[in-house]
């Protein structure tokens, strides 16, 4: 069992690294969904199961799975599609550079986890605060280091992944009504920022955040 | 239960006002529901007010809804500001429909996310649970999001985008921030529905974990704080305001930073409880205060385009806001004073700016010339506000920025009050230099001289008195309000 979540938590971390080197949306959108299905499905049954499933979790997996694991990928590739933009990814920086970055995060991740450890906050596992923290890093490096504006849907996606895990390291299980509050939310800023890349693109004709440097002053 | 029941009154109004502007597809009608909603809601807010007076704090839903005299207080300003907007809305919009600038078919959508975002903001106002805040300030972004780009232009499109992002990522770091403070009560006794009220943590504030609520605090401060339009995060703010509509640009800065300001006030007393009142957090505010102030001050000596100069200038007052906070005892009473005077005055300013923008057809001010002669109300209402902006004596703006100042020299703090002093002088000559040459300035432009309705003469004749009159005196149930408020914020 404890050997279960720790295959799974290293399964976490390198679904982060993958989608800081791969250089298509057609690898990263695939790798998206499946960190989503892991962290819906296997996070939440795989550290509640000594207490035994309650609705909660059963609420919480019926619903994350669908939205995370299918409905935002799902969501991404459509935008794709009707945006006609190329597949490639035009990041600021080289892969080798993100993937060094990525390591680096990781670095960071650990650090910060030591340096709260020992803190009295009763955790569930120990590596769980390190993924969180380190996935929200990597969503926020995607955030800015990467040129189209899809990429960073893409970015702010990974990083909610991470805050998902971070509320569950802190909080436990928090309550169903905020879950589902916080996940209607990161459903609706992913359903809104769509729409706006589409209008984008149907203004400018591309989706490169690089080029909207018209307001300055 | 009486009591629960105007809380719930806050929140499901505005957001079935919305619904009913969708469902409608006539723009007589969506201007219809608008209005009665927006005044519906009013008067729910002062009879919260009111309520909150008489009897206290009160609460619904089991503790998750919670209004105090520190809520209650915004909500009512909040519904103040709204009710001037859509006023000032219904002005507008004909106007640019007749010059083919927005699309009257849209304006269902638009009412249904004008309304949204009322409800949105009472929910951050209304809800004791600090995750639940935390949701409703997200879906205040994402609501207002589309109301920027309503002229849908590449510039328009490009501040929507940039609010968006910045915004979104900026509030998931205040919802580490939240996480951490739940981890800070993960010791204390209590049921585990309770760990995230807020009236729960405030009760145990001194039993909390110190070092996590600094780090949370951290993450708070940065994260709100950029939806707040604290420098160095404010960049999306001057880009959305100046491409916003009018209405939405007043509401923007005469409510939407305050909301986010809002949170912070929040958790300021269970930090500084946390830790011991040593005024760690206080402190960081300070500091994000001075730095916002004079940041500001520095981009408005330089400024072409005026709703950017009247973006800075809601910096420039957030910042004055966040020292008086930190500061603490007058300061505290002056900010939420000033946060009143604030949000009377911008919401003028931006009306009266975007009437001129309409009027000449451009935001650059070195084209808006002689505007007294051409649109004597709206030119004397910007005149007016911003000259009560920038601190002009007999206005109530003046009076708080004065007690501020008097908190500053007690605390004898002399490098902030060098640097408060410096901001506020810079600010107040460049605004001034501008001023002169939009009202008086030579224009080469050939522009009729427009005609002045009733109801803009209210727009501009009403909050320009009630900052006269608290200028000259404050009244004693305000006194009262404010001072109640602070104590909150003070932790007695």
């Amino acid at each position: 069992m404890e050997q279960l979540i720790n295959m799974l938590m290293v399964v976490i971390l390198l679904t982060n690294l993958l989608l800081l080197g791969s250089s298509r949306m057609g690898t990263c959108i695939p790798t998206l969904g499946f960190q989503g299905i892991l962290l819906g499905l296997a996070l939440p049954v795989l550290l509640f199961l000594p207490q035994g499933i309650t609705t909660h979790i059963l609420v919480l997996v019926l619903i994350t799975i669908p939205l995370r694991g299918i409905l935002f990928p799902f969501i991404l590739f459509r935008v794709i599609r009707k945006t006609n933009i190329q597949r490639e990814i035009e990041p600021f920086i080289s892969y080798p550079v993100s993937i060094f970055l990525g390591i680096l995060a990781l670095v960071l991740a650990f650090w910060m986890n030591s340096r709260l450890t020992g803190m009295s906050v009763p955790s569930l596992h120990p590596l769980l605060l390190p993924v969180a923290f380190y996935t929200i890093l990597v969503g926020l490096i995607l955030i800015v280091s990467r040129k189209l504006a899809i990429n960073q849907v893409l970015g702010y996606i990974v990083m909610e992944n991470g805050m998902y895990v971070l509320g569950i390291a802190f909080a436990g299980e928090v309550h169903l009504l905020l879950e589902l509050g916080v996940l209607m939310d990161v459903f609706v800023a992913v359903f809104v920022m769509s729409i706006a890349i589409y209008r984008i693109s149907r203004e400018f004709d591309h989706i490169d955040v690089n080029q909207l440097q018209n307001l300055k002053d | 239960m009486e009591d629960g029941l105007i809380l719930w009154a806050l929140l499901v109004i505005p957001f079935l006002g919305g619904f009913c502007c969708i469902l409608s597809s006539k723009g007589f009608t969506i201007r219809w529901i608008a209005c009665a909603t927006v005044w519906t809601m009013l008067a729910t807010a002062f009879v919260s007010l009111w309520i909150v007076s008489i009897e206290g704090a009160i609460q619904a839903a089991h503790g998750w809804l919670f209004l105090d005299m520190l809520s209650s207080y915004h909500v009512v300003l909040l519904q103040v500001v709204f009710a001037l907007s859509t006023l000032f809305a219904k002005s507008y919009f004909p106007a640019e429909i007749a010059h083919n600038a927005f699309n009257s078919a849209l304006l269902p959508r638009y009412g249904m996310l004008w309304l949204s975002a009322l409800g949105a903001m009472n929910l951050v106002f209304v809800s004791n649970n600090i995750g639940i805040m935390w949701v409703g300030v997200e879906a205040t972004t994402l609501i207002t999001a589309f109301l920027i780009c309503i002229h849908v232009t590449p510039k328009s499109l490009e501040a929507m985008w940039k609010y968006l992002i910045m915004c979104s990522v900026g509030v998931a770091l205040a919802f580490i921030g939240t996480m951490l403070v739940g981890a800070a009560g993960g010791n204390l006794k209590g049921s585990h529905s309770q760990s995230l009220l807020w009236t729960f943590l405030y009760e145990n504030a001194g039993s909390l974990n110190p070092f996590f609520m600094k780090m949370a605090f951290l993450f708070l401060v940065v994260g709100y704080g950029t939806k707040a339009g604290f420098a160095p995060m404010h960049s999306w703010l001057p880009d959305a305001h100046s491409q916003a509509p009018a209405p939405v640009s007043a509401l923007f800065s005469g409510f939407l930073l305050s909301t986010a300001f809002y949170c912070i006030m929040r958790y300021l007393p269970l930090v500084e409880m946390a830790t011991g009142k040593t005024g760690w957090a206080m402190d960081i505010l300070v500091f994000f205060g001075l730095f916002s102030i004079i940041i500001a001050a520095a981009f408005m000596v330089f400024q072409q385009d005026i709703k950017r100069l009247l973006a800075y200038s809601s910096i420039e007052h957030i910042g004055i806001m966040a020292v008086g906070l930190g500061l603490g005892g007058v300061g505290t009473f002056a900010a939420l004073f000033h946060l009143l005077n604030h949000s009377m005055g911008k919401p003028l300013c931006f009306f009266s700016a975007g009437k001129l923008v309409q009027i000449y057809g451009t935001n650059s001010i070195y084209r808006i010339k002689n505007a007294l002669k051409i649109t004597p109300v709206w030119a004397t209402g910007f005149f007016l506000s911003f000259l009560a902006l920038i601190g002009m004596a007999p206005f109530a703006i003046f009076m708080s920025k004065f007690q501020i100042l008097k908190a500053i020299i007690e605390k004898a703090d002399y490098i902030s009050l060098a640097l408060f002093l410096f901001g506020c002088a810079v600010v107040f000559i460049s605004a001034l230099r501008y001023m002169l040459l939009i009202l008086w300035g030579e224009s080469e432009a050939n522009i009729h001289p427009q005609k002045a309705y009733k109801k803009d003469i209210f727009l501009v004749a009403f909050p320009m008195l009630v900052l006269l009159i608290l200028g000259l005196f404050m009244p004693e149930f305000l006194q009262n309000i404010l001072q109640k408020a602070a104590n909150i914020i003070q932790g007695y």
